[in-house]
């Protein structure tokens, strides 16, 4: 009998750490071998962690919420008399004086499982072999090192001196953050007003909301222009839509209409339906149509994904968008569901407000919101005129689309809004 | 059920190098063998037919070349059966090598065919029954073997395969081989030395198709030819049948059926990796639809705990390659920094004369952006020590980057050349300029003078050939400088 301590085993991925949803077990309880013992959420996703050991929970190690690095004991068991793996009895039985033996002395083994799509990347330089093992027994990506040697060789001094002068490394990273960076990242807080102040940590969907936005943030240069549009014949279109969508069963609202607009003028401005690849300096153009658009949940803000929005009809799009809408309501959107958008939508009208900056869902290069429909006069060949009005606007990665252009595409887009007609012209 | 922290399948060269290593990282290891320590390398492969290549190599030259330095040698004959004796005697010798050293370093070795149950167990089988062996970690190495085509399936009496080519208590009067690649040329050689009649089928218009520079194929074609080898290009075989104690090979050559005599057929036409023996389907390993399994930088496979190396692993398959892997694998499972990451995996045929290449052909120089190269050549004919062996066919090609002279591949065809691209090969890897070989003193007189003199060609001033003056004047050469 003894006492074994259940680590949390790293999750893959790169994952460094996780956040305690949830506890399956309590202190008492027995648990078998592979069971699973809690639910923790990474970047990634959220998976049950198993425990390798059969025992009886003897304590609890962290809370629900806290914020878990990686070999981390979660909890401690005390091994189940009965049922052990053969292998270990024996051994234990052999040396009934030690109970506490460890396995002879060797180097321990790192039960981690790097994640596969993870490796130290293959030198591509000209260097010998044993500075490219250097390079990477520092941490340092040997082909961003400018070499001093001969023919642009890089040196073993070369490593040394990138070495020395980068931060130092997180366990596994590659990446070379230089310290300075590190330091904008953290804000100082005044200490000691506690009773005016309520603190709560920051925790789950709203966390991640947070590291995004706040990512983005910082390398996107967002710049919104806004217009209005005259969606009297839309609203009149829509109408009837909605009418034969309820012979389907089918709700239709006004995003899908917004969806097919927006993709037929994206057609037109490839720019828009884009990404800047960072890392190697390039601008990647996408051939598909995946859709975010915000929904509004009671944990916060999801962007589920309509794929492939532009092969579908009107009425699968709007089936598709009450079901995902559903799903991140009640917060069993998959990871799969939330992925790969190449443009986003935001739709605050129906709460109110008459513009907004939303902020870009890096790595997409813009996102466009709708705001609410409104009864305004319109001047129309010198006569005002009673019209539905509804405002939109275009936020936009200024790193890859102008101010000229993003005018343009608004107008585009606008002019499909306002003459739904020509959306039959667009359609495939 | 044993449990380990690395379960090895496969005692070959990648295999058994993994283990060791494994082991001396303080790895509690365990390696499955099905048949033999050492794999194909040591018992059928690589060093039996080194062993046949060196005893033919031997009696070719006591024959042809000894009356030259005045042997008078009237009567030498082969006793088969006595070089059969000796050859087994070799692996024999490497095979306890390989067991001593598994066992020296603690590594529990259990004979039979292992069979995946799970992720994390195997079930080993032989015919004394059966056990499961549990382990954090698997090396997949359990390599390839010889390939079939239709008409002919190795029966190793009449149809051979390397594996039956090596193992001759009677040598055949007449063969035909079917592939005139690295095994086909090689087996050709030690038997055609010895006396066999010998017949190469190649399917392509030429021998070593892809894999080595023409003007090196060259040599070996023209020796071939002079030493009776006759080689049919453009040659599909069929099939074959018995006549008595003969046998008859249908081939088509265009669109003509042609027919050739032989005692014993030899199919040499490739290797294909062993990956469906193991029950890597059942624990979600992917294979590539060439039947390698899919592995990365790190010759990690889809399955993260699980590894594969050597032949079964992709690409070139070589000992060599697998050895290294295994060093390297054994490496990440302890946690070290490690990815494959060699320039590049040097190559030698054990053909008469050898040739030996590593890096790019000047081909891949130029599909790799390098449009101006500078390429010296230096043959052996030049070379004294090669004109005292007797052995003065072929060269030494250096091809290097006109820019920075930087060395991008050599190319051997020559005695011993197996031995010398070492040299060549820890050249590239350590990134070496023309001048560092030039000025690099090499020994005289060796047959590694060969390859300095053919650096100094590729500067334009190899001292042993004529070439253009350097210096000043029309014509002259302008001095590279860096």
């Amino acid at each position: 009998m003894g006492l074994k301590e259940v680590k949390l085993p790293d999750i893959g991925e790169g994952v460094t750490e996780g956040e305690m949803i949830k506890w399956l077990v309590k202190e008492g309880d027995v648990v078998e071998e592979d069971q699973p013992i809690a639910e923790v959420m990474t970047d990634k996703a959220t998976v049950e962690v198993p425990t390798p050991f059969s025992g009886v929970v003897k304590e609890l190690k962290v809370k629900e919420g806290d914020i878990v690095p990686i070999e981390t004991t979660l909890l401690v068991l005390e091994e189940s008399e009965g049922k052990k793996a053969s292998g270990e009895t024996k051994e234990k039985e052999a040396a009934p004086s030690q109970p506490e033996a460890k396995p002879e002395k060797r180097e321990p083994i790192p039960t981690q499982i790097v994640s596969d799509d993870y490796y130290p990347p293959v030198a591509n330089v000209l260097a010998t072999p044993s500075t490219r093992r250097l390079a990477r027994e520092l941490h340092v990506d040997i082909n961003k090192i400018e070499g001093t040697g001969l023919a642009g060789r890089v040196t073993r001094e070369d490593v040394l001196k990138v070495a020395s002068t980068s931060a130092p490394q997180q366990q596994g990273g590659m990446e070379v953050v230089p310290s300075a960076a590190k330091e904008l990242w953290t804000p100082s807080y005044g200490q000691g007003v506690t009773e005016q102040e309520e603190r709560v940590p920051l925790r789950g969907i709203r966390r991640k909301i947070a590291e995004q936005m706040q990512k983005t943030k910082h390398i996107v240069p967002h710049f919104t222009i806004m217009d209005e549009a005259n969606v009297t014949e839309l609203v009149k279109v829509r109408q009837q839509a909605k009418a034969l969508g309820e012979q389907y069963g089918v709700k239709i609202t006004y995003l899908p209409f917004v969806m097919k607009a927006l993709i037929a003028t994206l057609r037109e401005f490839p720019m828009f339906n884009a990404s800047i690849d960072d890392e190697a300096g390039e601008i990647v153009y996408k051939k598909y149509f995946h859709i975010g658009f915000a929904a509004d949940t009671p944990n916060g803000l999801l962007v589920p994904v309509v794929k492939n929005a532009d092969q579908k009809t009107l009425l699968q799009v709007s089936k598709e968008i009450n079901e995902l809408a559903n799903k991140a309501r009640l917060g069993k959107l998959s990871l799969e569901e939330m992925k790969g958008a190449t443009i986003s939508i935001t739709n605050i009208g129906s709460v109110g407000g008459t513009y907004a900056t939303p902020i870009i869902n890096h790595p997409e290069v813009a996102i466009i919101g709708m705001y609410k429909i409104v009864d305004k006069p319109v001047m129309i060949n010198g006569k005002f005129r009673a019209a539905k009005v509804m405002n939109f606007t275009a936020t936009c990665d200024h790193r890859l689309i102008d101010g000229a252009v993003a005018a343009n595409f608004l107008k585009a887009f606008i002019q499909r809004i306002e003459q739904p007609s020509q959306l039959m012209l667009d359609m495939i | 059920m044993k449990q380990y922290d690395v379960c090895v399948i496969g005692a070959g060269p990648g295999g058994y190098v993994a283990a060791i290593r494994c082991a001396q990282l303080g790895l509690k290891t365990a390696i499955v063998e099905r048949e033999f320590l050492g794999g194909v390398c040591l018992n059928v492969g690589c060093i039996p037919s080194k062993a046949m290549i060196t005893a033919a190599h031997f009696f070719h030259r006591a024959h042809h070349q000894a009356h030259e330095m005045g042997f008078e040698i009237s009567d030498i004959k082969l006793n088969m059966k006595k070089l059969w004796e000796w050859k087994n005697s070799v692996c024999q010798r490497m095979r306890g090598g390989v067991e001593q050293l598994l066992k020296g370093n603690g590594i529990d070795i259990f004979k039979g065919e292992a069979q995946f149950l799970s992720d994390k167990e195997v079930i080993i089988s032989s015919k004394e029954g059966s056990q499961k062996v549990g382990a954090s970690y698997y090396i997949v190495a359990t390599g390839s073997k010889p390939m079939e085509i239709p008409g002919f399936s190795i029966d190793e009496k009449h149809v051979l395969s390397s594996t039956g080519a090596l193992d001759l208590q009677q040598l055949p009067k007449k063969i035909v081989i079917i592939g005139g690649g690295y095994i086909g040329l090689e087996m050709g050689t030690y038997l055609n030395q010895l006396g066999t009649k010998v017949e190469i089928l190649e399917a392509n218009d030429s021998l070593l198709k892809g894999v080595v520079e023409k003007e090196v194929v060259q040599i070996i074609e023209r020796k071939l030819k002079k030493s009776g080898v006759q080689i049919h290009y453009n040659v599909r075989a069929q099939s074959y049948e018995k006549k008595g104690k003969h046998l008859k090979v249908k081939a088509i050559k265009g669109s003509e059926e042609v027919t050739f005599d032989a005692d014993k057929i030899l199919l040499m036409v490739g290797r294909q990796p062993l990956s469906d023996q193991v029950g890597l389907n059942k624990v979600g390993v992917r294979v590539n639809d060439k039947g390698f399994i899919e592995v990365n930088a790190q010759r990690r496979t889809s399955v993260p705990h699980i590894f594969a190396i050597g032949d079964v692993a992709g690409q070139p398959l070589l000992a060599h390659k697998a050895s290294f892997e295994g060093v390297m694998v054994a490496e990440v499972i302890a946690g070290q920094n490690r990815v494959y990451d060699v320039k590049t995996v040097p190559a030698v045929i054990f053909t008469d004369p050898e040739i030996a290449s590593v890096g790019w052909s000047e081909e891949e120089c130029r599909k790799n952006g390098y449009a101006e190269l500078k390429i010296g050549k230096f043959p052996f004919g030049a070379n004294g020590r090669a004109v005292s062996l007797m052995q003065t066919e072929g060269f030494v090609k250096i091809i290097a980057d006109a820019k920075t002279h930087v060395v991008l591949g050599v190319h051997m065809v020559g005695p011993e050349v197996s031995q010398l691209i070492s040299e060549a090969a820890l050249a590239i890897e350590m990134g070496a300029r023309l001048e560092d070989i030039a000025l690099t003193i090499h020994p005289h007189p060796t047959l590694g003078e060969v390859m300095m003199e053919s650096a100094e060609a590729a500067l334009g001033h190899a001292i042993h050939i004529i070439q253009k003056p350097l210096g000043k004047g029309n014509g002259a050469q302008k001095r590279p400088s860096l």
